[in-house]
């Protein structure tokens, strides 16, 4: 995606290195990416906790149109992984959309996600990808 | 009380010889063409595209100005894709409060402006930008992953949710505003190109510009074309990722719960959804209770929503499928639509004897819904 600010990547960092859930100290439950609040009962009381790094695919898609920033790598598969204590939607890699199908079991790897073709700048975070010989 | 007392819509397609001040003021010229200038309190605008794509502030003073408003009151109101419902929203406020007795609620946006690359960047800021935003959603790539979601789930296959986009091309066939105004069999929507698959081509709204224009007004006096009863709405979670059930917009549910609290809506003859994707449609439907949860799309393939089906009669207009999805102008088309429905004046596919009727908008994948209630006067 186009259009990212320096300062807003750099905030985001954490969460998106190390895959770190907001955890809701009166309720338990983790969310991702951390927000000011719990988003299931409103407390303001956040932990941080980093997440399980792998998990199931609930689903994905594989998809095309994609803006110019990620079209040489198109299709881009998107998916929703579920990691037990929490789901995070985001790309899978390393597989074609043949190689994809959902139950399968994912693994996080850090990878680049994005750059911003006018600033130059580049985004790293975390992909997932198909467990070998799950 | 308050009436919708004119509507205006200016046909869906790519109008690269007008700006977004021009499509605003010819709808809104219209519309007004029983009012005098200094009787409008206010000016409601609704636009999404025009600060996403940083092309002109204060939108609303310029559309004013533009259109022959100098003077007048006017706000613009942006909430992504459910702007224009939210612009209604504010509108219908400012009428019950007795702030105004006469307001014009507009909605334009142009999405051929811009290469689609470009475009495809914007739609992905319907999303939280700080989390799946990150990634290359483009187009689709969140409701191609409810799409999947629902196919395994619910058991249902690819070719039963492909009746939705072909009933939604056989009743734009007579719509004279919408986009694309031609049949397609629900086989030809599995051979289109895929945009984010199980998503294809066709299951997906055209990109084209639009403006539509209504004035409310606080007395029922004169040429009154439907009462706008109510209109309510809900926040959501901010990701699919989030609630237990991806399936279910809690912020739709929540928002239709306010509206029947607010009225009493014994019978729904004609709805105006926001199917911006086939799932969307399919899970609006599911949400309002008018099927039960994974029954929509077979209910669709039946017949059950179309035109002389059991249910209410469905996206008349085509549906954003359609009809077109011009973002900030969406919601106005859809209680334009509605209104002329109730009014026994819409110019396409007909409800006859529609009474009551809903418009219902959504963002992305359900951070806002906004849902509205019409009813026939006389
Ligand atoms: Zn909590």
């Amino acid at each position: 995606m186009a259009g990212f600010s320096a300062p807003a990547v750099w905030r985001g960092r954490t969460h998106r290195y190390r895959l770190v859930a907001g955890k809701c100290t009166s309720c338990g439950k983790l969310h991702y990416p951390p927000s000011y609040s719990c988003p299931y009962c409103g407390s303001r009381s956040m932990v941080e906790a980093e997440l399980p790094r792998v998990g199931r695919l609930m689903s994905y898609s594989v998809v095309y149109s994609v803006p110019f920033d990620s079209k040489s790598r198109a299709p881009v598969i998107l998916g929703l992984v579920d990691l037990g204590v929490a789901r995070v939607i985001s790309e899978i890699t390393d597989a074609s959309p043949e190689d994809v199908s959902v139950g399968m079991q994912v693994e996080a790897v850090f990878r680049r996600i994005a750059e911003d073709g006018g600033t130059g700048l580049i985004v790293y975070g975390i992909k997932f990808r198909p467990v070998k010989g799950a | 009380m308050a009436y919708i007392t004119g509507v205006s819509m200016v046909n869906v397609d790519r109008h690269y010889d007008k700006g977004v001040k021009r499509l605003a003021a010819e709808a809104s010229s219209k519309a007004l063409e029983d009012a005098e200038p200094d009787t409008l309190d206010y000016i409601i605008v609704s636009s999404s595209f025009t600060y996403a794509s940083d092309v002109q502030l204060d939108i609303a003073s310029y559309i004013a100005s533009y259109t022959g408003f100098r003077g007048v009151r006017a706000l613009a109101v942006e909430s992504g894709e459910a702007s224009g419902l939210a612009a209604v929203s504010v509108a219908k406020s400012l009428i019950d409060s007795g702030l105004a007795s006469r307001v014009l609620v507009v909605g334009v946006d142009k999405l051929s402006e811009w290469p689609t690359w470009k475009v495809y960047g914007h739609f992905s800021k319907f999303y939280d930008v700080e989390g799946e935003g990150m990634y290359s959603i483009g187009m689709g790539g969140i409701a191609g992953i409810l799409m999947r979601l629902y196919m395994e789930t619910f058991k249902v296959d690819r070719l039963t949710l492909a009746y939705w986009p072909a009933l939604m091309h056989s009743n734009a066939k007579l719509n004279p505003y919408a986009m694309l105004r031609f049949a397609i069999t629900p086989e030809k929507v599995l051979e289109a190109p895929p945009v984010a698959d199980p998503i294809t081509l066709l299951d997906s709204f055209p990109l084209g510009d639009g403006a539509a224009a209504l004035v409310i007004e606080g007395s029922g006096r004169g040429n009154v074309l439907a009462e706008l009863v109510a209109v309510e709405s809900a926040t959501g979670y901010p990701s699919i990722a989030l609630p237990e059930d991806p399936l279910r917009f809690e912020s739709l549910e929540r928002a239709y719960q306010r509206l029947t609290q607010r009225a009493d809506i014994k019978e729904v003859d004609v709805i105006e959804l926001h199917d911006s994707f086939t799932i969307m449609g399919i899970l609006e439907l599911e949400s309002l209770r008018l099927a039960e949860r994974g029954k929509a799309a077979e209910a669709v393939s039946r017949g059950y929503f179309s035109l002389g089906g059991e249910g209410p009669v469905v996206n008349p207009s085509g549906g954003l499928k359609a009809r077109g999805h011009p973002i900030g102008a969406t919601g106005v088309y859809q209680v334009v639509e509605v209104a002329l429905q109730l009014g026994g004046e819409f110019p396409g596919l007909k409800v006859p004897d529609s009474r009551h009727g809903l418009a219902v908008s959504v963002n992305g994948s359900g951070s806002s819904a906004y849902i509205a209630y019409l009813r026939s006067v006389g």
